[in-house]
């Protein structure tokens, strides 16, 4: 290791140690496979996503420096060490692209599961982004209340909203996007002709709400991390009322999600 | 369509997570260190033994430049005992065997000893426990593992068995009778999965959880969709009646005062 190399991993910032290295890549496997293993969209990781996102776009540019340099290389090397070096020259190559085509397979499933679980439930995502800024939303729905209303009124407006989470900004102006597309389109073909109460995607007359959310009930496969974990029985408005069983360091259980949510956030357990 | 895959990882998926284990291997040949998306790899210098992660032992293995050294756990005796344990053991009949401890959780052997999670902490500061497959459980017995452990199944062992019995038999010790061990292993395990149908009514009350304690990750990926479909359709059948019940506390939480408030007024009237 020469000195441009102790300067060039200096200039890769923090985040780039290697210690982290290993963690973030635990912590986003792990964070993929409990995406995939819920049916609501799970709490965006921004940082941990942005150092993975560098760290994929700085092994690309390595990749790309390595296979330049062996094809610089002229094949008849009269260099000893060339010649000692070059066979493993392609097993680092491939190795290295290996192990980036695994990292990029993992932020692929994630970002589409996610895409796939924001379409489904698009207005309650909407709904739950817009109610974080409260008054701002409720000034706007009232000046929403126009002779003429039409489905793309009842999609909440997002531009002057600070938090986004649970989703990535991108992912919020997608989900908004998305969502005013589908209500002209409804609009157009046939919420149009529909008599006026009945022309707003989050109707809740009635009693039953329109706006179809993810089911928090489903039952998850977890394994306990922490040395006791209880299980709460949440209630009508998300209040925790009660402890069921409690599980302990190791166990593997099929719970309900919406009684170990919590502990997840915590990191105290883990989806299987 | 943004994701056509089912909620919860695919067996292909787990055979994927399985290839990030780390195995120990004999390396044939000198590779330098290389900086992985998934953490620093060591140099390979023959003969010292190494730690890789599966997938990378294993495309050395197919090129013939490493050997793997068979999982402590992954021999004819071991697998011998597990057997014995998991189809006469009197404690398990109705359970798997226990698995491998967790960090900081205390042997089978010192049962009663508090278990004491460490966590690691992340770059953002959030808690980290280790687990399979970031966890040592299948790298041959070396340092690390205390003898006195009694042989467990780690989580990903139909993967990592078929595996290492399809790409590096050559390696293992006597592969037929292990292949034959592993066969007769799923074989009682399955069984107790089926029977363990019976007390899936408990995962579908609120803060009630079954557990599945010593499950590997295959065995939960073959079972999950069986799994969730029945214990969501038993919580939607016992929905009205589960309602009912969290209804009746409600009442009777808010109601306690007034229910002896009425009391006292029927005494009243007693004494009119």
């Amino acid at each position: 290791m020469d000195i441009d190399d102790i300067l060039a991993s200096v200039d890769r910032g923090p985040g780039a140690s290697l210690e982290s290295t290993a963690l973030d890549h635990q912590s986003l496997t792990r964070f993929w496979v409990s995406e995939r293993a819920v049916s609501e969209v799970l709490p965006w990781p921004t940082a941990l996503m942005d150092r993975m996102m560098d760290r994929v776009r700085m092994q690309i540019e390595t990749i790309e420096d390595i296979a330049a340099s062996s094809a610089d290389v002229p094949p008849p090397t009269t260099n000893a060490q060339n010649a000692n070096h070059n066979p493993n020259l392609n097993l680092r190559l491939s190795i290295l692209q290996t192990d980036l085509a695994r990292t990029q397979y993992i932020i692929r499933s994630l970002l589409r599961t996610r895409l796939a679980k924001l379409t489904k439930y698009s207005m309650h995502y909407l709904v739950k982004l817009s109610s974080t800024n409260q008054n701002l939303s409720q000034s706007q729905s009232q000046s929403q209340s126009q002779s003429q209303p039409t489905p793309e009124d009842s999609v909440p407006d997002i531009s002057a909203i600070a938090s986004f989470d649970p989703l990535s900004e991108s992912e919020a102006s997608f989900v908004h996007a998305h969502q005013k597309l589908l209500a002209s389109h409804y609009s157009g073909s046939f919420m149009g002709a529909f008599p006026r109460q009945l022309r707003r995607l989050d109707d809740n007359a009635g009693g039953t709400s329109m706006i179809q959310g993810p089911e928090t009930r489903e039952v998850v496969f977890v394994r306990c991390l922490g040395a006791e974990v209880p299980v709460l029985v949440v209630g009508e408005g998300e209040m925790e009322e009660d402890v069921g069983v409690t599980m302990r360091m190791g166990d593997v259980w099929v719970v309900r999600w919406e009684g170990v949510r919590a502990a997840w956030l915590k990191g105290e357990v883990e989806l299987l | 369509m943004a994701f056509p895959l089912p909620r919860g990882i695919t067996p292909s998926e787990i055979g994927f997570l399985a290839e990030m284990e780390m195995v120990t291997v004999v390396p044939r040949q000198r590779l330098e260190g290389l900086e992985l998306l998934g953490g620093p790899i060591e140099p390979l210098v023959p003969p010292r033994r190494a730690s890789l992660p599966l997938w990378l032992a294993l495309l050395l293995k197919r090129q013939r430049r490493a050997n793997i050294m068979p999982p402590s756990w992954l021999h004819p005796e071991p697998l011998n005992l597990i057997l014995e344990v998991e189809s006469q053991h009197p404690d398990y009949r109705d359970a798997f065997s226990p698995p491998p401890p967790l960090p900081g959780q205390p042997s089978i052997r010192d049962d009663g000893l508090a278990p004491t999670a460490r966590p690691q902490y992340t770059p953002d500061g959030n808690r980290y426990y280790a687990s399979p497959p970031f966890l040592p459980q299948n790298t041959a017995q070396t340092e690390g593992f205390s003898s006195r452990d009694p042989p467990a199944l780690p989580f990903h062992w139909v993967e990592m068995g078929n595996m290492l019995l399809e790409s590096a038999s050559d390696d293992l010790v006597e592969p037929d009778q292990i292949r034959r061990l592993l066969k007769d292993l799923r074989e009682v395990r399955l069984a107790k999965m089926r029977a363990g149908t019976d007390v899936l009514d408990a995962a579908a009350t609120g803060g009630g959880g079954v557990a599945l304690t010593g499950v590997g990750a295959m065995e939960v990926g073959e079972e999950r969709g069986f799994l969730t479909g029945v214990v969501d359709n038993l919580r939607k059948i016992g929905a009205s009646k589960e309602q009912a019940r969290r209804e009746q506390m409600a009442e009777q939480r808010a109601n306690g005062g007034y229910d002896g408030a009425q009391d006292e007024e029927e005494e009243d009237y007693m004494e009119f």
